[in-house]
């Protein structure tokens, strides 16, 4: 195979993984972000057992 | 040498087709792993544990006959970097001193306090569910008595709870008595094997075993998700997938990092293996309908299929792929061929290896132990797994059986 093909080759073909490496990332990020607990926590006290994050804006 | 397969034979093509098949898939597997993993790295990269609330959490540390090492967790855990903790140490019924050394450090140690609860012998997911019935805060960290915490690990993993999807934090294992071949191995292969795909996982959020040395959870979680079940022989992969198919999203915290004892002994090591393969197999079997139903939620999904491929389906095909290759080559008169494979395989295994020990600061002295990981140390513990597999599926009766411990924590 003369060189210039080989590299063509490997050139177009690490092109289409990346871009198929980036479209399953996205697709696979958008499927976590759908997902929802199907229920939803509480304590004995009724309060949420959530918390927020301080962000360094907020401190 | 004398070529044994005619080369326009079925069975040289099939060799081949075999040969080819497992190449495809050993990258495109290395290739998802390291790519996941490392979108997982670079969204985690930057958070600060200093700007994390931190409320207050109980540690569950059940203990069984753990006199040699369990006063090294207990202690790592009372210097913990965290300001509330209430710490229950349960007793499954210990015959040898454990009681007594725990007993020695109860008491109230600033805002940490340290209780022993003794129960009859009912096995590790009994003592966990005591323990969880007794916390009294929200967040619950689960633990095996033959661990140690780094002082970071609890602060690292709350800030996943942030997100209210969030469910449960697994976090990083680490094998602490490095003294020789077999355990640099074992510790080669928790970087490049075990936390390699768990980092995977861990930004899908959908990982499906919380290993029992480090394990976070929200209490309404565990509640919810009835504790441990008693039916298997890996109960934090049973809960695990209790938690995820209750939608729940798993995360996984490479700073959140606990230090085990693995075993020295090969014969240990065989059993341990064998041991987690079954009890995979039994979780897994419990949840065959989520595996057929990918509708029912994509990521589990794929969650639980990837579980059963790194458990039954990869192991079949390390052995079955690298055999398969020795013998067509070497039938086929191609003996370098052989000499060739192992180098190409060596060389992506070296390189999985650098870039494990890269990302999680580890020692480069463990990268040599990656020339002998596939071919003997991998070969070995997959053939393991093959024999776990064939007797899971003829349901032949298995009891626990207890490592031995070294004391090295």
């Amino acid at each position: 195979m003369r060189i210039d093909v080989l590299l063509s080759t490997i050139i177009l073909v690490s092109f289409l993984v990346t871009i198929l490496m980036a479209v399953g990332s996205y697709v696979a990020y958008k499927l976590r972000e759908a997902r929802r607990p199907r229920s939803e926590p509480v304590t004995a006290n009724g309060e949420s057992q959530y918390f927020e994050r301080i962000r360094p804006d907020d401190a | 040498m004398i070529p044994l397969i005619d080369g326009d034979s079925i069975a040289l093509q099939v060799g081949v087709a075999l040969v080819l098949t497992f190449l495809v898939v050993l990258i495109v597997r290395y290739i998802l792993l390291l790519w996941l993993g490392y979108l997982h790295h670079i969204e985690g990269r930057g958070r600060a544990l200093d700007r994390t609330p931190e409320p207050p959490v109980t540690i569950v540390v059940p203990v069984f006959n753990e006199e040699s090492v369990i006063i090294g967790a207990l202690r790592s855990l009372l210097v913990l970097r965290y300001p509330s903790i209430e710490i229950i140490v349960v007793d499954d019924g210990s015959t040898d001193r454990t009681r007594e050394r725990v007993a020695g450090l109860e008491g109230r140690y600033g805002d940490t306090t340290l209780r022993l609860v003794s129960k009859a012998n009912g096995g590790k997911a009994s003592a966990l569910n005591t323990g969880i019935a007794l916390a009294r805060h929200d967040f619950i960290v689960c633990m095996d008595g033959d661990s140690r915490l780094d002082p970071d690990a609890i602060s690292a993993a709350m800030q996943h709870f942030a997100d209210p999807r969030v469910g449960a934090v697994a976090g990083n294992v680490k094998v602490v008595n490095r003294t020789g071949v077999w355990t640099r191995l074992q510790a080669l292969e928790y970087l490049e094997g075990l936390n390699m795909a768990r980092r995977a996982q861990g930004f899908l959020r959908v990982v499906n075993i919380i290993p029992g040395p480090i394990g976070i959870f929200r209490r309404d979680v565990l509640r919810r998700a009835g504790g441990y079940d008693t039916d298997t022989f890996a109960e934090d992969a049973d809960l695990t997938l209790k938690v995820l198919t209750d939608g729940w999203h798993v995360a996984y915290e490479q700073r959140a990092i606990a230090y085990t004892e693995a075993p020295e002994r090969f014969i240990d090591l065989v059993k341990q293996r064998y041991r987690w393969t079954r009890g995979i197999l039994q979780a897994l079997r419990k949840r065959r309908g989520w595996l057929v139903s990918p509708q029912r939620g994509p990521l589990i999904w794929l969650s639980l299929v990837t579980m059963l491929f790194e458990a039954v389906v990869w192991p079949v095909m390390n052995v079955v792929g690298n055999v398969t290759f020795a013998l067509v080559a070497l039938s086929a008169g191609a003996a370098s061929g052989v000499f060739y494979w192992w180098v190409l395989l060596t060389m992506l295994d070296v390189a999985a290896a650098l870039y494990a020990v890269g990302i999680e600061g580890e020692a480069l002295g463990l990268v040599p132990f990656a020339v002998l990981y596939r071919f003997f140390f991998i070969a070995m513990i997959d053939v393991a797994k093959l024999f776990a597999t064939v007797e899971e599926i003829a349901r032949v009766r298995m009891t626990w059986g207890k490592l031995e411990r070294a004391g090295r924590i």
